[in-house]
């Protein structure tokens, strides 16, 4: 599953590197590069199915805690009205919360932090830009493809717990379709300001193994992301 | 081209070395060795963890939770309730994994963690091969339940198998009543559990040295064949307590074959035969030998089963209660006084007096019936040839010993080797021996009664405590039998009350003798507590 989400999102560079390869050549005095950093809010709604698998009561589910972490992105014109923007997060420290049952035996459960996993989730967007490039202020629109590698997946001593045990987790890896709409404003020189409003579809499988006994669940996170982010072109 | 695919390359490798360099946290580890005793996964899986407080809530919530919190008292401790997997071997010699439970109390008092006894404890027969008495969470789980009330919410570490032939086991039978192997795995799950207990999330609690073993019905064969064993290895036992079990294996199955025909014996039969038939493999030829062709076809695999035993009986696997063929057997020809035990106990010439249990043993005849005549009578002109000691009429020899040499028909032969008087073997640790007098299903004269007597003039005085919860209360254990007549009561006049079915009260004695041997279990693991507690 991993080889192939990775393989795809190295089609979809592929292609953007193609389509880069083909477009017009861009005015001269419009750098055509830009590096974007900024804070990167993320906003869950996670919608899981309840646990399944042996000695699960009825209702055991899971939620995300909000992050926030810095935000990275390399942008490229294409042409005066089109970017592809590639964006990166640094990876957070993302907590998994109980949702449901206030125990499990005697064991507290909801709104314990029951894991955490960081996750490296490129972003490809292929975004429109309005106005021409002399405006102060230029709102865009983009869509893309997110992949999302969740890794240093850990089930806290209160997942353990409320596991039965020492717990091994896994996630399968996510690809699916993101969209951005946002708003530049030049500063002064190569220096913007960009605000912007993210949203894709990321949805893993859950495996959790303690002592050979395995739950399963499938999470969509339904993230939202929240960007603000200063800009260099060059 | 170049500047802009190598931010991207570079970022893409970024990617691909944080997925292949994730890691995750550590698991259990499994075991290599498939030595009997080696724990298969360690640490092993906690099912559940209760304090106190909320097993007492869980209890209480129903009501047949309630009446057990009333002969156990509240819960002092909270329990973990951990599964073990470990290796141990079959009734065979096969290297075969089996599952269990441990037990462990939890709390501040001081009573619930530190050095802790541990009770050792073999369940009853359970025909549900999905059987793990570890699962807390499953409510028809009443023998865990009884038992991590009575024992583990006391401040007693509990350790019990689920058996060679259940739950996770793939081995396709039971080794029911093989006094070595079932022993043998009694002892590989106290091993086990030795190993894993350092491990658990409870590791505040640990073995304080202190060895109790117990276990009811079958399970009271399996502890007394423990304590056996255990005392042979050397082991010191703190004591014993097994309760209402099959003890003297050889005179209790004379006193079946000979008419007594027990409460279970058609659930029994299949168990018996097919565990005796894969240790020993002279039981038969074919089944057929010993089943009737009613029900012989698939006997062998037919118990414990994932399908209810209602369902069994209704779907016609077995017959409920007609062991044996109504109409006598009529050859080869027996004398008159073996011909005469070989009739329905309700027949006037039927040689024993007529007792209260005379109607069940009655319907332990019918047809179609489970055993085939023939078999029937080579077991019992090998019982008449060569009787045992306690069976089958009086006098009795004294000190009740087994047959004067080794049965020839083969399933006496295997009921003689797992006689718990086989190899003259006593007690060397004290022991209570509980049961209830009544008992229609393990009958207690012929078992506990006999290893008493047996033992009488073998042990020293003091050392063998028998309990009849049905006696006359007296001495240390009159609560208990004073609890258990008064339960009684309250049952038989609830049968004959309108809640209860309105009743006659010869039909409400019928219903409360059937639910006899149940009724007694935890008036008997609550005396073995008391005794245990003292030590």
């Amino acid at each position: 599953m991993t080889t192939f989400s990775v393989r795809t999102l190295f089609a979809v560079v592929v292609a953007t590197a193609s389509l880069y390869g083909a477009a017009p050549a861009l005015a001269d005095d419009f750098p055509s590069n830009s590096a974007r950093a900024g804070l990167y809010s993320v906003f869950f709604h996670v919608k899981a199915d309840d646990l399944t698998g042996p000695y699960v009561p009825h209702g055991a589910n899971i939620d995300a805690n909000n992050v926030e972490t810095l935000y990275l992105a390399y942008v490229r014109s294409l042409s005066p009205n089109f970017d592809v923007e590639l964006t990166l997060g640094y990876p957070p420290l993302q907590k998994t919360v109980g949702k449901g049952p206030a125990t499990l035996g005697s064991v507290p459960y909801n709104g314990q932090v029951i894991a955490t996993a960081r996750w490296l989730a490129p972003t490809v967007l292929f975004e429109y830009v309005f106005f021409d490039q002399n405006s102060k202020w230029r709102p865009y629109i983009g869509v893309g493809v997110n992949y999302t590698n969740f890794y240093d997946r850990n089930s806290t001593a209160q997942g353990n717990a409320a596991s039965g045990g020492p717990t091994k987790l896994s996630l399968t890896a996510s690809v699916g379709p993101a969209g951005t709409v946002g708003v530049g404003y030049h500063i002064a020189n190569n220096w913007h300001m960009y605000a912007s409003y993210s949203i894709s579809k990321v949805s893993t499988d859950l495996t959790a193994e303690t002592a050979g006994v395995i739950r399963t669940s499938h999470i969509n996170f339904g993230p939202q992301a929240l960007v603000v982010s200063l800009g260099y072109s060059f | 081209m170049f500047k802009l695919v190598t931010p991207l390359t570079l970022i893409l490798a970024a990617t691909l070395l944080y997925a292949c360099g994730g890691s995750s946290s550590q698991t259990a580890m499994i075991a290599t060795s498939t030595a009997h005793g080696t724990l298969a996964v360690n640490p092993p899986f906690r099912i559940a963890s209760l304090d106190a407080a909320t097993f007492q809530a869980e209890l209480a919530a129903t009501s047949s939770g309630a009446q057990l919190l009333q002969i156990t008292g509240k819960p002092s401790c909270g329990v973990d309730f951990y599964y073990l997997k470990f290796w141990t071997v079959g009734g065979a010699a096969e290297t075969t994994q089996s599952s269990g439970a441990l037990m462990v109390p939890t709390g501040a008092a001081p009573a619930c963690s530190g050095l802790r006894p541990i009770v050792l404890y073999a369940h009853g027969t359970n025909t549900d091969k999905a059987l793990n008495i570890a699962d807390i969470t499953n409510t028809s789980n009443t023998e865990g339940v009884l038992i991590a009330a009575m024992f583990a919410a006391q401040g007693f570490i509990v350790v019990a198998p689920n058996y060679a032939g259940y739950d996770i086991s793939t081995l396709g039978y039971h080794p029911f009543l093989n006094a070595e192997q079932q022993s043998g795995e009694m002892i590989d799950i106290l091993t086990a559990a030795r190993t894993a207990l350092p491990k658990t999330q409870s590791a505040a609690t640990s073995d304080g040295g202190k060895l109790f073993v117990t276990g009811y019905s079958e399970g009271g064969h399996v502890a007394m064949a423990t304590q056996r064993a255990l005392e042979a290895s050397g082991a010191v036992i703190t004591a014993a307590a097994p309760m209402s079990g099959p003890y003297a294996l050889e005179a209790f199955g004379d006193a079946i074959f000979f008419g007594s025909v027990n409460i279970g014996s058609t659930v029994f039969a299949p168990l018996l035969s097919t565990s005796y038939q894969k240790a020993y493999g002279n039981i038969y030829g074919t089944p057929a030998d010993l089943y009737s062709a009613t029900y012989v076809s698939g006997i062998e695999t037919l118990l414990p089963s994932f399908t209810p035993i209602d369902k069994i009986f209704s779907t016609g696997l077995l017959p409920q209660t007609a062991a044996f063929d109504s109409t006598t057997p009529g050859s080869p020809p027996l004398s008159a006084e073996l011909a005469a035990l070989l009739l329905v106990p309700t027949d006037p010439h039927y040689p024993l007096p007529a007792s209260p249990l005379t109607p069940l043993f009655a319907a332990g005849f019918g047809s179609p019936n489970l055993v085939n005549n023939s078999y029937r009578v080579s077991y019992a002109l090998d019982a008449a040839s060569n009787p045992d000691g306690a069976i089958p009429l009086p006098p009795l020899r004294a000190g009740v010993p087994l047959a004067a040499t080794v049965p020839t028909q083969p399933l006496r032969q295997a009921l003689y080797k797992n006689d718990l008087r086989n190899g003259a073997w006593k007690p060397n640790s004290p022991t209570l021996l509980c049961g209830g007098g009544s008992d229609p299903t393990v009958f207690f004269p012929v078992n506990t009664g006999v290893m008493a007597t047996f033992w009488s003039p073998l042990v020293a005085a003091g050392l063998i405590t028998v309990l009849d919860v049905s006696g006359t209360p007296a001495g240390p254990f009159a609560a208990t039998q004073t609890g258990f007549q008064a339960s009684q009561a309250a049952q038989l006049a609830y049968y004959e009350s309108p809640a209860g079915g309105g009743l006659s009260p010869a039909a409400a004695q019928l219903l409360l003798i059937e639910g006899y041997h149940g009724a007694v279990a935890p008036f008997c693991a609550a005396a073995a507590r008391a005794f245990f507690s003292v030590l």
